[in-house]
């Protein structure tokens, strides 16, 4: 008998064999037996374990190793100035990676249950009142949580004292408040959301009523000359507050709290969160700052420095040194946030969780997580963004770390320091993963008239565009707030003309965009190149990453519906 | 009244896999590969072996894809087997499979068949 080939390969490599189910399963005694806890070898551990941390860590490698390594490689063949320090820095890069993957891990096996739980039961058992407190409060809570918060805290120390007094202070001696107001914008944002939720609420006049006050601050902030450089730093607040735990977090409790109204899914419910809380912690620091100008002035934070400056530093005790405090940091960011949703949970809802074993296994690698995650951002994401940062300015102008500066003529150098600058917004914004998820909700939203690949590059052009036009003003040295603020103006122009949907999408894009990868890196580069061309600070970035996407979408937005009717009317000719 | 007709299919099996959501692709794109004509995804949620297993039960997912694939007896073995070794389903924790026999199906076969068939 002729068999094929494929037959026969298949026979030859693959031993069957046969075994009865009943001989694993017997009846014993006339009864069938519960089945017994599975006991697992060694090798049978390893297998399931290889595949389970391999595809953790890779998902955060592919975010992490394209841009340092394209840093790493501008550094050296542009601006051809060594990687000092490789070593530490490549060891910080790997304590960011596995520092994520196991942070992601434990955000989804042990906070999000959390989420889940108290979003389905809270609504049935307390009163809107008290479930809109718990949810401020939670915006509080997953504000210190978040990874890219702690960066903004870390890099306080460089900014000059003399030229930019109030933000000085600010990110020094009311680090504290400033991460709690900033808190209170998400608490804020996200008891508007979930209201939102439930009555179904346009988002437009919600954005016009948010940004309208935060223009007002932001203008009186302008006309005083000691406060206009916080304002850098306010509105970058508003990027680095939406992150990997607050939306998912709070998304599931509210979107938990919808269904219990039984107002949920509508395929918008989970938008506008992302959009208030990227506003209203604009407008909280900017309250703080204003509140700090009344309450103390340039003068006396200078004074106070010098004098803290000339006494002899102490000894720092163990806990003040790395790597032991991003230790005590990463437990600070994590253990209220856990205790308040268990407090949550045990008291006000007298609920247990159903798997005891699995959370505490992911409440322990959340804060494991945060705290390898700190440590690389120290001596990973932070130096090697200072550093490239630091150098940059050696392509345009003589700086003393770099002895071939200037490499370039002005104009020349200038345009390469830009380009890098948009070519690093558009590869970090591509890689996000949360772009390719909206961008398939958009595909849907729109009939496929919007493609997701037109959603992404717009996007990922905006944060390009937003990313170069940052750093131009860092190095440039021009008004924050005179490219800033025509740009909102313009944005809130295109949303008055754009559909409710469209709305939705375009200003919540401008949260996806911001990662822990990202934000770190960003903030970094911007205060290293600030510091190498002594601006008075390396903040707006990020702020201006923000908007430009939230312009370019709608503008798409916009257009495809011009085509569209053009298509759909033509023209008699 | 216009006449229309049942085909009825003999012969047909039927492949079920439940597998830990992302090891479909490969599942499916090997049993394309060996004769499948179309596979039906359905999503689902797996319970049992994960929690038996205390801690190491964070290694399963607990989310699921049931890809059921009806094929003729001729093929069900090969493609039943490329499933299992693209599933790699000898190692612990990826899924479980199982063929059953189909009494009767019916599709859309086209005239064009029958004809080449004779």
């Amino acid at each position: 008998m002729p068999i094929k080939y494929s037959q026969y390969l298949n026979a030859a490599a693959v031993r069957h064999r046969s075994l009865s189910y009943n001989s694993l399963a017997p009846i014993i005694d006339g009864k069938g037996q519960k089945p017994e806890r599975i006991k697992l070898s060694f090798s049978q551990v390893v297998e399931l374990m290889a595949p389970y941390c391999g595809l953790r860590v890779l998902d955060q490698l592919k975010a992490v190793a394209p841009l340092a390594a394209y840093l790493m490689l501008f550094q050296l063949l542009v601006l051809r100035h060594p990687v000092d320090s490789a070593l530490t820095l490549c060891f910080g890069l790997i304590a960011v990676v596995i520092g994520l993957a196991v942070f992601m891990e434990g955000l989804s096996t042990g906070l999000m249950p959390f989420g889940t739980i108290i979003g389905d039961n809270l609504p049935k058992k307390a009163s809107m009142f008290v479930v809109l407190i718990i949810i401020g409060i939670l915006g509080v809570g997953v504000t210190f949580a978040e990874p890219a918060i702690g960066a903004l805290q870390a890099f306080g120390s460089s900014v000059d004292v003399t030229k930019a007094p109030y933000l000085f202070e600010l990110l020094n001696n009311w680090a504290l408040p400033l991460v709690l107001m900033v808190g209170a914008g998400v608490g804020l944002a996200a008891i508007l959301g979930t209201v939102r939720f439930v009555k179904g609420w346009s988002l437009k006049p919600m954005i016009y009523l948010a940004i309208f006050p935060v223009f007002v601050l932001t203008i009186y902030a302008w006309f005083d000359p000691n406060l206009r450089s916080v304002l850098g730093l306010a509105w970058d607040c508003g990027a680095v507050t939406t992150g990997p735990v607050t939306v998912p977090l709070v998304l599931s409790l509210g979107i938990g709290i919808a269904n219990a109204a039984g107002k949920g899914g509508s395929s918008l419910s989970g938008f506008g969160v992302v959009t208030m809380a990227s506003l209203f912690p604009i407008l909280a620091v900017l309250i703080l700052a204003i509140f700090v100008s009344f309450s103390i002035t340039p003068e006396e934070i200078i004074a106070a420095a010098k004098t803290a400056s000339n006494v002899v530093v102490e000894q720092p005790s163990i806990w003040d040194q790395t790597p032991l405090v991003e230790v005590v940091l990463g437990v600070r960011a994590i253990l209220p946030l856990v205790l308040f949703l268990m407090f949550v949970l045990f008291v006000v809802l007298k609920s247990t969780l159903p798997n005891k074993m699995i959370t505490v296994y992911g409440l322990t690698l959340s804060i494991l997580g945060m705290c390898i995650f700190n440590i690389g951002l120290t001596y990973g994401l932070g130096a090697i963004g200072s550093q490239t940062g630091g150098v940059l300015p050696a392509a345009f102008m003589e700086i003393p770390v770099s002895e071939s500066s200037p490499i370039f003529g002005i104009m020349t150098g200038l345009s390469i320091v830009i380009g890098f600058a948009f070519i690093l917004g558009f590869g970090a914004t591509l890689a996000e993963p949360a772009l390719n998820a909206l961008g398939l909700t958009v595909q849907t939203l729109t009939n496929g008239a919007f493609k997701k690949s037109m959603l992404m590059y717009s996007v990922a052009g905006g944060v390009a565009v937003g990313i170069a036009l940052g750093v131009s003003k860092v190095v440039l040295g021009f008004d924050l707030m005179k490219v800033l603020l025509p740009l909102y103006i313009f944005g809130i122009v295109l949303t008055v003309f754009s559909t409710e949907e469209f709305v939705n999408v375009a200003w919540d894009s401008a949260g996806v965009t911001t990662g822990p990868v990202t934000v770190p890196l960003v903030l970094a580069m911007g205060l290293g190149l600030g510091n190498a061309v002594s601006a008075i600070d390396g903040f707006g970035i990020l702020s201006l990453a923000s908007i430009c996407p939230i312009v370019a979408v709608l503008s798409m937005g916009l257009v495809i519906k011009f085509i569209k009717k053009k298509a759909d009317n033509p023209v008699a000719v | 009244m216009k006449e229309r007709t049942i085909t009825y299919l003999t012969d047909a099996n039927l492949i079920t896999c439940v597998i830990q959501k992302d090891l479909a692709e490969p599942v499916l794109e090997a049993a394309k590969n060996a004769g499948a004509q179309g596979a039906t995804i359905s999503y689902a949620q797996g319970t049992g072996v994960r929690e038996r297993m205390g801690l190491m039960g964070v290694t399963i997912d607990e989310q699921k894809e049931v890809i059921r694939i009806i094929v003729s007896q001729e093929q069900s073995d090969i493609i039943f087997e490329t499933m299992y070794l693209a599933g790699q389903l000898d190692k612990p924790g990826k899924g479980i499979m199982f063929m059953s026999a189909l009494q009767r199906v019916a599709t859309y076969i086209p005239d064009d068949v029958f004809e080449k068939l004779g």
